[in-house]
């Protein structure tokens, strides 16, 4: 159990350093859900499943897809497909 | 400011920051142990007093019940907030198409990742559904579970894309769950002072422990979250997502 511990405080740490280090907006996000994930298996671990399932849900899913909504957004054209088509 | 007066500053704000730091650190208790009573005192009084087995449900819904209204109302004014400034923008439009990302192939989805949506997004919700309703039992609870069917939903998103899952969001039904949730637990906590009981007082039987209908008035509250979180998020989606619309901004009418 505490070598379990052990190794997700380490990759705790380094998922979270992943998330600084990385400069490209779309790796960020990527690099934050790998984050949430990390912290909802550390949660799990140290038997607060409640904590895990918000943590799962909101970090891992709900938060990176807004963050990549919002880099879909800048980078979109905005003329209808059908009329671009023509 | 050069990267190296950058650093600079960086080592000299680090040497007065890490002897407080160090000396916190020093005097913490040792991982895993708590000296505070809370704790205890809700795992031995949750089973006895209010007859549920989740005591993080005893703690959000009765123990501090009062709080997570709070919290409630601020979920309520943040999705209110975006939906002001995002509609605002771009305009209502449901049916708008979306935009496309310039020189990118328009290559269709597999249909593997069509079907694996299809099937996954009702399970997901499903399961959503199930973590409301053992809030009292398991681990879960209102907020957990709203999450997990509003997220459960992007993959339709993801399998059949923008159109599809915009015409499944009905709005009007999101909108509707968002506020009567958040009403809901206003009013459960109304109710007791119709009695002459303080605000949130668990006036309701308490049922048998590990049943689905134990914690009284707790299921009433976990029932507003749930509907208040299910619906916030699902606006929150569809108004981030409308920002993919092929609208221009002022909406284009």
């Amino acid at each position: 159990m505490s070598l379990l511990l052990d190794l997700l405080f380490f990759m705790t740490a380094v998922t979270g350093t992943g998330i600084v280090l990385s400069r490209q907006p779309g790796r960020q996000v990527l690099a934050i859900a790998a984050n949430g994930l990390v912290l909802s298996l550390l949660f799990t671990a140290l038997q607060a499943p409640d904590v895990a399932f918000s943590e799962l849900a909101v970090g891992t899913a709900a938060v990176p897809t807004l963050f990549l909504v919002v880099l879909i957004s800048t980078r979109i054209d905005r003329t209808p497909r059908s009329e671009a088509k023509e | 400011m050069t990267p190296r007066a950058r650093l600079l500053v960086f080592i000299g704000a680090c040497a007065c920051v890490l002897p407080a730091a160090v000396d916190v650190v020093m005097h913490m208790p040792a991982f895993g142990v708590h000296p505070l009573p809370y704790g205890d005192a809700v795992n031995r009084l949750g089973t006895a007093e209010r007859h549920v087995t989740n005591m993080v449900s005893l703690v959000n819904f009765d123990v501090r019940g009062f709080d997570t209204l709070g919290e409630e109302f601020m979920l309520l004014c943040a999705v209110t907030g975006v939906t002001i400034l995002l509609r605002g923008a771009r305009g209502e439009q449901p049916t708008a198409e979306p935009g496309y990302a310039p020189g990118r192939p328009d290559v269709r989805r597999s249909a593997a990742v069509t079907a694996i949506g299809r099937v996954f997004a009702p399970l997901i919700v499903l399961f959503g559904f199930y973590v409301v309703l053992h809030a009292m039992t398991t681990p879960g609870g209102g907020f957990q579970g709203g999450v997990i069917m509003a997220s459960g939903c992007l993959l339709i998103w993801m399998g059949d894309g923008y159109r599809s899952w915009r015409q499944m969001m009905r709005t009007e039904i999101l909108d509707a769950a968002e506020g009567f949730g958040a009403s809901l637990y206003a009013a459960a906590g109304l109710a007791p002072m119709v009695l002459g009981l303080p605000f949130l007082t668990n006036i309701l039987p308490f049922g048998q422990p590990k049943d689905l209908l134990s914690g009284g008035l707790m299921l009433v509250l976990n029932a507003g979250v749930g509907f208040a979180v299910a619906g916030g998020f699902g606006v929150l989606f569809v108004e981030f997502l409308e920002e993919t619309r092929a609208v221009p901004l002022g909406g284009g009418e």
